[in-house]
């Protein structure tokens, strides 16, 4: 009886320890832990890579003199700083010969706005828009060699200053009157 | 006798059966267990690595790097479109006319980002605005000017005119 009854269990043990063990588990956690460990490695791969690059980039700042670097701040900076702008504008507009009367903010971006390319601004720089643009209207006094030693230092400063707009009124005294727009940029 | 055989024989072999399967089960269980005791702990190790990997990442750094390029690739853009006047004025000094002057000048955008000017101004004479005029064609980078509200002084036959042009865009290209 013994030799005909012990192998039938031992079979339906067999099925039963496939079923209710070994399918359920290759199918559940295990399944899910080796999407779980492919997911991993795809990071740690992604993670190796960024490491590479970030060598590679910093290597590549590194050869920039540090010198060029401050000289690239200086010329495309953080923040406005208009008040400061100003300041050197009225010292090279001094420098030059020339006496500015009135300096106004023409359009002040809302905070967040970027250059507009329509309004005569940077073209392929405001898609990106990274950059912020304003308009500085200046009105001065002056003799035409000290406009010409003014717009030489403007376009030559340090900070990037674009005039957009110049009129300028003659007289027979040889000094001229002078309205100016000119637009400085930053980085947003 | 034989027949009782053939079921003896017959209960043998699916007893041995039974047992081989049991056997081969019993055995697949425990490698699925201890295979997933290794992925468990591979997977440990993988998130153990991904911290690792993640606390060397500095934000700062990065926003470091994103700025440097925008600087780097913006100030490039800004400084191609880099607008210089002064290559105008000394233009026109050298081609314009000494007997032509201007009284006032408007140089400005169109919406289009076109550079252009307006002005007002006085000739000598017909001849020195037809010569003036003559100038800016023969140069090219002055375009379209048209003088127009021509006038002529009955006192001294001086010229009073309008003039509105546009400009070539690489005659106010700033070159370093």
């Amino acid at each position: 009886m013994n030799s005909r009854v012990l192998p039938i269990l031992a079979f339906f043990l067999a099925i039963a320890i496939l079923f209710a063990y070994v399918r359920p588990t290759w199918n559940g956690p295990i399944a899910k832990t080796k999407a779980s460990i492919e997911s991993s490695e795809k990071t740690l791969t992604a993670a190796r890579e960024y490491t590479e690059k970030q060598n590679q980039l910093a290597s590549a700042r590194n050869a920039i003199d540090p010198a060029n670097l401050d000289r690239l701040e200086i010329f495309l900076p953080d923040s406005v700083n208009n008040v400061g702008l100003i300041l050197d504008i009225n010292a090279l507009a001094a420098r030059s010969g020339l006496s500015l009367s009135n300096i106004d903010i023409v359009n002040a971006p809302a905070a967040g706005s970027t250059v507009d390319a329509a309004g005569g601004g940077i073209g392929p720089v405001a898609n990106a828009n990274p950059v912020s643009s304003v308009d500085l209207s200046l009105s001065a006094v002056g003799t035409y060699p000290a406009l010409q030693a003014f717009l030489k230092g403007l376009e030559k400063s340090a900070r990037l200053l674009d005039v957009r707009e110049i009129l300028v009124k003659g007289s027979n005294t040889g000094v001229y009157t002078y309205q100016m727009t000119v637009r400085l940029y930053w980085l947003r | 006798m034989t027949q009782r055989q053939f079921r003896s024989d017959y209960s043998g072999a699916f007893g041995f059966l039974a047992y081989s399967v049991l056997g081969f089960v019993f055995l697949l269980a425990i490698g699925v267990f201890i295979y997933g005791r290794i992925l468990a702990t591979e997977k440990i190790v993988k998130d153990k690595a991904i911290l690792a990997a993640q606390s060397q990442i500095d934000p700062l750094v990065v926003e470091g790097f994103v700025r440097l390029r925008d600087r780097l690739t913006s100030g490039q853009t800004l400084l191609e479109s880099h607008v210089a006047f002064s290559g105008l004025f000394s233009t026109l000094e050298k081609i314009q006319p000494t007997t032509v002057r201007f009284t006032s000048l408007h140089i400005s955008f169109e919406s289009t980002n076109v550079p252009r000017m307006e002005g007002t101004g006085v000739a000598k004479s017909f001849n020195a605005l037809a010569a003036a005029s003559e100038a800016f064609a023969t140069d090219g980078r002055i375009r379209n000017a048209i003088f127009s509200k021509i006038t002529v002084s009955d006192e001294d036959n001086s010229v009073s005119f309008v003039l509105s042009a546009t400009i070539d865009p690489r005659l106010i290209a700033f070159t370093p």
